[in-house]
């Protein structure tokens, strides 16, 4: 192809579209490139400005919102009522998936540090999905059970290994 | 000093400027508004029928079009084939049925006058035999009231009838259109209007309109498959009988059917008029009768009908329907009577919908207050 038509049919560069971007996040990357410009239409892109709050604590929940740009805080509040930073994340991660399945409320509250663009995508979403494009979903539903698994995998060995390292610390520690 | 003057003027005569026209715009706006809302009304009732018959086709036709979805085709291809489908389909049934419809038609206009005169005659019997049971219920003048309203309901008839031809004519040409464009961007329309909440509600806002398009979308299915097989069933049972317009009188039941509580009453008056006037009170009269109530109202509708199709949430207070129906009356006429209870059910599916939403998350909230406070 040369310069003049590609310039012509390619309004933007492959890697600049949402649905590339998509396709890098091991949540998605099950799909195929038709799958993924049908994601694209289906999540829902918004931008933040700077120490804007995504969602607090309590909050209903119905999705997971993943990173594109800018960086999120996630924090906890404790039972002092402090705030215990959780994480901060970056373009790629999502957090949020837990209630992307079931409806439950938000137990972290999530706020931008700076400019940010997130991707939303929803439990409405999903069950669109589900009904309209059985096996789109069916690889959704598969990525998201993957990471969550590992998540879980990953929590049950840290849970395993604070048990452990309380079981050998001195006793008067506590 | 003649300069501070000059500067004082200058300032009494800007007061004096901004107050007239503060005052003069303020009346401008007081009139407009006025206007601004009634040609609002006038602007809109050309457009709600054909609209609203437009959302009712585009959610009895959703599911189709999700069905050819699931195959090879895109949207816009299936909602094509769905709408030609339907084309077809209509088309087949207009040929079918238009002989006898337009024959029944050019009947029933001669017909309407005799069957008007003998109902209002029945009501002057009626009277009678109320005086002589109960005396002291006189000046009552129901003849009277009758024949004003059935001249009244007559005339109207009349005169639809001739400017039906371009309303129809300009119906067909605007729901098919906005029915296409109601299946092809409806999703994108609600998702443009929810996007424009702030990001902090946004989750909610869709969550919500998800939910509310749902029960939504139930609804009216449910509602219009109901009438049209209560509207079926009455229509066939009447056939049996020698009564004349059985398919008319099966088509009016249905849909006043769409009104709860009221709707069959004012259905099966035509019915039960017109038997009365040409059969007389024999075995075929209870014959029709039970047709409306029995196997049209009791078994079907309520027994089988309403547990399958509609949900409780739906369910309005009669209260509440007598008011929309007056309500949509005064707005719409005798469409707003039909489509009043709709939308009522409608608004507080949606408000229903909206508070479970809270209560459902706020529950867990509380416990969790009293935990921490506790």
């Amino acid at each position: 192809m040369s310069p003049l038509w590609s310039n012509i049919f390619r309004q933007k560069p492959e890697e600049e579209s949402l649905a590339y971007f998509l396709g890098t996040l091991p949540l998605f990357s099950d799909m195929t490139e038709r799958e993924l410009k049908r994601l694209e239409t289906l999540v829902h892109v918004r931008e933040y400005d700077a120490g804007e709050t995504v969602f607090s604590e309590g909050d209903p929940g119905s999705g997971l919102y993943i990173v594109r740009t800018g960086r999120v805080r996630i924090s906890s509040r404790s039972n002092q009522g402090r705030e215990i930073e959780l994480a901060v994340l970056a373009s790629g991660d999502f957090f949020g998936e837990t209630t992307l399945a079931s409806p439950a409320m938000r137990v972290a509250s999530a706020r931008t540090l700076e400019k940010a663009q997130l991707v939303g995508l929803f439990r409405a979403d999903l069950l669109e999905t589900v009904q309209k494009n059985p096996a789109m979903a069916n690889k959704l539903l598969l990525g998201l059970t993957r990471v969550m698994s590992e998540r879980l995998h990953a929590a049950g060995q840290e849970l395993m290994r604070l048990q452990q390292a309380r079981s050998t610390a001195p006793a008067g520690e506590e | 000093m003649p300069e501070q003057l000059s500067l004082t003027r200058t300032q009494l005569l800007l007061i004096f400027l901004v107050l007239t026209a503060s005052i003069a715009s303020g009346l401008a706006l007081f009139t407009s508004a006025s206007r601004i809302t009634e040609l609002l009304h006038v602007a809109t009732t050309g457009i709600v029928l054909p609209v609203l018959l437009s959302l009712v086709l585009a959610f009895l036709l959703e599911p189709l079009v999700r069905r050819f979805e699931r195959g090879p085709f895109n949207r816009t291809a299936s909602i094509f084939l769905v709408s030609l489908l339907t084309a077809v389909l209509l088309y087949l049934a207009g040929r079918w049925l238009s002989p006898h419809w337009l024959a029944m038609w050019g009947s029933l206009r001669t017909d309407l006058p005799r069957y008007l005169a003998r109902g209002i005659e029945l009501l002057n019997q009626f009277e009678v035999r109320l005086n002589e049971y109960f005396p002291f219920v006189s000046g009552l003048d129901l003849p009277g009231r009758g024949r004003v309203l059935a001249e009244h309901l007559f005339n109207e008839m009349l005169s639809h009838t001739t400017g039906s031809a371009l309303r129809l004519g300009s119906l067909m040409l605007l729901v098919p259109l906005f029915t296409f464009f109601f299946l092809r961007d409806g999703q994108k329309i609600i998702r443009f209007s929810v996007g424009l909440a702030p990001n902090r509600y946004y989750e909610m806002a869709h969550d919500l309109s998800y939910l509310i398009s749902r029960q939504l979308s139930h609804f009216v299915r449910g509602r219009i498959l109901e009438a049209a097989i209560v509207g079926i069933v009455v229509g066939f049972g009447l056939s049996f009988t020698d009564i004349r317009y059985a398919p008319l009188l099966g088509l009016f039941a249905g849909v006043t059917n769409l009104v709860p509580y009221l709707g069959p009453i004012v259905g099966m008056i035509p019915g039960i008029l017109i038997a009365l006037v040409d059969l007389g009170m024999g075995g075929q009269f209870w014959w029709i009768l039970a047709t409306y109530l029995l196997i049209g109202q009791v078994i079907l509708d309520n027994f089988i009908l309403i547990p399958i199709l509609i949900s409780h949430v739906s369910n309005l207070h009669p209260l509440w329907v007598i008011i929309a129906i007056i309500m949509g009356g005064k707005l719409y006429g005798v469409l707003g009577m039909i489509i009043g209870v709709p939308v009522a059910s409608i608004i507080k599916i949606i408000i229903i919908e909206i508070r479970y939403y809270r209560r459902t998350f706020a529950l867990p909230l509380a416990s969790q207050d009293s935990e921490l406070t506790g």
